[in-house]
């Protein structure tokens, strides 16, 4: 049985146990509506990095085991509910190497996400044409584009904090009428400050949301979203607040899948202007032969902090709402994977090569030359997908805002 | 499915051909009217690169300068000592401290025998030397760390004394924002005597003369306190009673100087604002004059603005009636502050605030056309101000033209 340790998670004991003994024999969806249903699954990356350079003309290799995350989906007629849980927490505590990416006081490397990723309980119901959902709890608000978790790249893009918002407090609400999906919510602004943190309760409700979906075709998936988050990087409040702007078109037909997004984020303080952040990205999947092969492109620029401690890590919270500066992050990543049934397990090798370019645009005191020892980086990693059971294919929507055609 | 491909193959190529340019405050140069300001010379200028550089004290033939965040792999954990018995200073020598992230404020206090640093981030405390045998090579003698200090930090520390006794004067951050007192009267032996919760939401920095506290709380504006000099019963340094408090315009009240002019009077203090900014390429707040005759209720009379640039620390020459402001990527800016401050003609006011730009009384400016510059903080003996820059290190600044006025 999984023991967990973190004070107050008695009752995830319980689950992790429920999880694990179940995770296996549990298979697909029966196709009765009515009946209760309890799907699990879990994953996990076994992978190692290698990023040239990483810091001041050093070269650093790392091994993880990233994104382990156990997940449970319980659907009876319209009532769903929706669990992850994600213990990078446990296995991530110093961020995985990638850089460009930059959040939750970790740069050039992934924060870990909180144990408690998601806990969703939605209701649906449909009458003549129309369907809606509420959904409550703790998970993602309906803006911007799905979580790269559940995207075929497995380094995370540096427009993760422009283009998802997430580990929130949460209470949407979505309708739906033939192609078109409208969905709002309210959340509290804060981000998490810790794989432990739950947010502040206190804050639900300072920051909202609303995304619409088009979708006028099987394949093809139009998305336009904007949310007001109020000092998501200074938990007490009384930070810069964000206004954030996504619009995306995703294809997927069988096993190719393709996405272009644009996503910005602009930083106020009270109704001055402060900064802005702005992404383009396009990525797509096909299988080739006994392979599948990913391609993303990436254009994102982010804010360059104080550093505390470790040049890996900036303050949180601040003490002030100045940068040293902003950087263009231009990053072209290659993914070749095969997967491989043994099993109950689904277990696909992959190698992953991205090729970084970095500037800073507004002549500010940050070099990248200087910090990094070159502006121009190699990333190469290579691992497993290892999964079990329930497949989280798409994250990011509930209920009645996950498309279907 | 190829239409849609192409399609968004167009969309993708159209979206990166865009340019996601991001928006910063303020602009890079510094427009304002410098017409009638005397120009202050560059005496010399003193460079160290391995770190960005922070605050500045001088006294005599010596000043110091702290070092802040991580510069590549390098921290910000030196004090660097100047010879400036000459034109231009000369780093002769540094301190490390300890297991330090950040040196955020160093101090001198009044009689010249101590040098006090703050250190902020990691393992956040003050470290008291002893510089009156050899301010060449000041001498530890102990460094205060307390619960109240260790897991957030000191961002700045300020020297007074009360009541016969010495004190320090720790601005803390971040969360909660607390003001901590520490009674230095032996430097050997330094004793906590206040931890108080203040500022919305920090607490940056005070001011302490006569008895009496001015508190730099951000959003919680400026705040002044009986600490032993303002006839309230109990009132001292472990027991700060409230006298008033003010709310400038824009808030981010950063820094504060109560001036005492040569005729006696004691109207004004000088509040710093500092908005958000990329260092080094812009930088947003102005400097706010407060009327202070009430203490009770205090209220802003007049403000002085650089266009694309903001203010930070600052220093007065009293006696002649100058303050001098450091303003990032503005240099420096002295400003004439004598006489009636809320006196001014229609022409000269913005709302019921006098405009100090537009009343002429900006009289000196340096290091304001140098390329990326981002001035910290400013220090002034004799004729000389020392300005230190973030990116190079300690310029020396010819202000005696200022005489002629």
């Amino acid at each position: 049985m999984l023991r967990v340790v973190i004070g107050g998670y008695g009752p995830l004991q319980v689950w992790c146990a429920l999880l694990l003994a179940t995770a296996l024999p549990v298979r697909g969806q029966t196709h009765d509506e009515h009946a209760f249903r309890l799907d699990v699954g879990a994953q996990v990356l076994p992978l190692m990095t290698h990023a040239s350079p990483a810091l001041a003309g050093d070269a650093m290799t790392e091994a993880y085991l990233t994104q382990p995350m156990l997940f449970v989906h319980q659907q009876w007629r319209g009532v769903s509910a929706q669990v992850t849980l994600n213990l990078e927490g446990w296995t991530l505590e110093r961020g995985e190497l990638n850089a460009g990416n930059a959040g939750e006081g970790y740069v050039d490397r992934r924060h870990p996400h909180t144990f408690l990723h998601e806990a969703v309980l939605s209701a649906s119901a449909a009458r003549g044409g129309w369907s809606g959902s509420v959904a409550a709890g703790r998970g993602f608000v309906p803006f911007g584009t799905d979580d790269p978790m559940a995207r075929p790249i497995a380094k995370y893009a540096a427009n993760h904090h422009l283009a998802q918002i997430l580990e929130r407090w949460i209470l949407l609400g979505a309708v739906r009428r033939g192609p078109v999906i409208v969905e709002g919510s309210l959340f509290n602004g804060d981000e998490p400050t810790s794989p432990e943190s739950l947010g502040r309760i206190e804050r639900f409700g300072d920051s909202w949301s609303a995304r619409v979906t088009l979708l006028p075709h099987d394949a093809l998936e139009l998305q336009g979203s904007h949310a007001r988050v109020e000092s998501p990087e200074h938990a007490p409040g009384g930070g810069l607040d964000s206004r954030k702007w996504s619009a995306s078109v995703r294809a997927s037909h069988g096993t190719l899948y393709g996405m272009v997004e644009w996503a910005r984020t602009t930083e106020y303080s009270g109704d001055r202007r402060a900064f802005a952040f702005a992404s383009v990205l396009g990525e797509a999947s096909a299988e080739v032969g006994a392979f599948r092969v990913a391609a993303r492109f990436e254009r994102t620029s982010r804010p360059e902090e104080e550093r505390m401690g470790s040049a890996f890590r900036s303050a949180r919270p601040h003490s002030d709402d100045n940068i040293i500066g902003v950087t263009r992050w231009r990053i072209a990543t290659l993914n070749i994977a095969r997967d491989v049934r043994l099993g109950d397990l689904r277990v696909t090798p992959f190698a992953e090569a991205s090729r970084l370019s970095v500037e800073e645009i507004t002549g500010s005191i940050f070099d990248p030359d200087e910090h990094y020892g070159s502006s121009n980086h190699w990333s190469l990693s290579a691992g497993f997908r290892i999964g079990a059971g329930l497949v989280h294919s798409r994250m990011g929507r509930y209920a009645v805002g996950m498309p279907s055609h | 499915m190829h239409r849609y491909a192409f399609l968004l193959l167009v969309l993708a190529a159209s979206l990166t051909a865009c340019d996601p340019e991001p928006v910063g405050p303020g602009g890079r140069e510094p427009n304002d009217s410098l017409f009638d300001a005397v120009e202050f010379p560059v005496l010399g200028h003193g460079t160290t690169q391995e770190r960005y550089t922070a605050e500045v004290a001088a006294r005599d033939d010596w000043a110091y300068t702290s070092t802040w965040s991580a510069r590549g792999a390098i921290q910000g954990n030196a004090i660097k000592i100047w010879d400036v018995s000459g034109n231009t200073p000369l780093l002769v020598d540094s301190l490390i401290v300890e297991n330090a992230a950040t040196l955020g404020d160093v101090q001198i206090s009044d009689d010249g025998s101590l040098l006090v640093v703050a250190t902020e981030r990691n393992n956040g405390s003050i470290v008291i030397y002893d510089r009156s045998t050899d301010p060449r090579r000041p001498v530890r003698l102990s460094r205060h760390m307390s619960d109240a200090t260790r897991n957030t930090g000191v961002h700045t520390v300020k020297l007074g004394r009360v009541n016969g006794r010495h004190y320090a004067f720790l601005s803390v951050n971040p969360g909660p924002p607390r003001l901590v007192v520490v009674d230095i009267t032996d430097p050997a032996n330094p004793v906590e005597v206040l931890v108080k919760v203040m500022g919305v939401p920090f607490i940056h920095d005070v001011f302490v003369r006569d008895g009496l506290l001015f508190t730099a709380l951000w959003n919680g504006g400026l705040t002044i306190w009986d600490i032993g000099g303002g006839g309230n019963e109990g009132a001292d340094p472990a027991n700060p009673i409230l006298i008033g408090n003010v709310q400038t315009v824009n808030g981010a009240v950063h820094n504060v100087w109560w001036y005492h002019a040569p005729d006696g009077s004691k109207r004004y203090a000088f509040v710093g604002e500092e908005g958000p900014g990329s260092l080094g390429a812009s930088s947003t707040g102005d400097v706010h004059v407060v009327d202070v005759s009430d203490m009770a209720q205090p209220h802003e009379v007049a403000f002085f603005h650089v266009p694309g640039a903001g203010a930070h620390n600052f220093v007065m020459d009293e006696e002649a009636g100058v303050l001098y402001a450091a303003f990032y990527n503005g240099g420096v800016r002295a400003l004439d502050v004598r006489g009636d401050l809320s006196d001014c003609e229609p022409n000269q006011r913005n709302g019921d605030r006098c405009n100090l730009g537009l009343m002429d009384r900006q009289v000196g400016v340096g290091l304001h056309n140098r390329g990326v510059i981002s001035i910290w903080g400013v220090a002034k003996v004799g004729d000389v101000i020392y300005a230190s820059d973030m990116l190079t290190g300690l310029f020396a600044l010819d202000a005696t033209g200022l005489r002629a006025r």
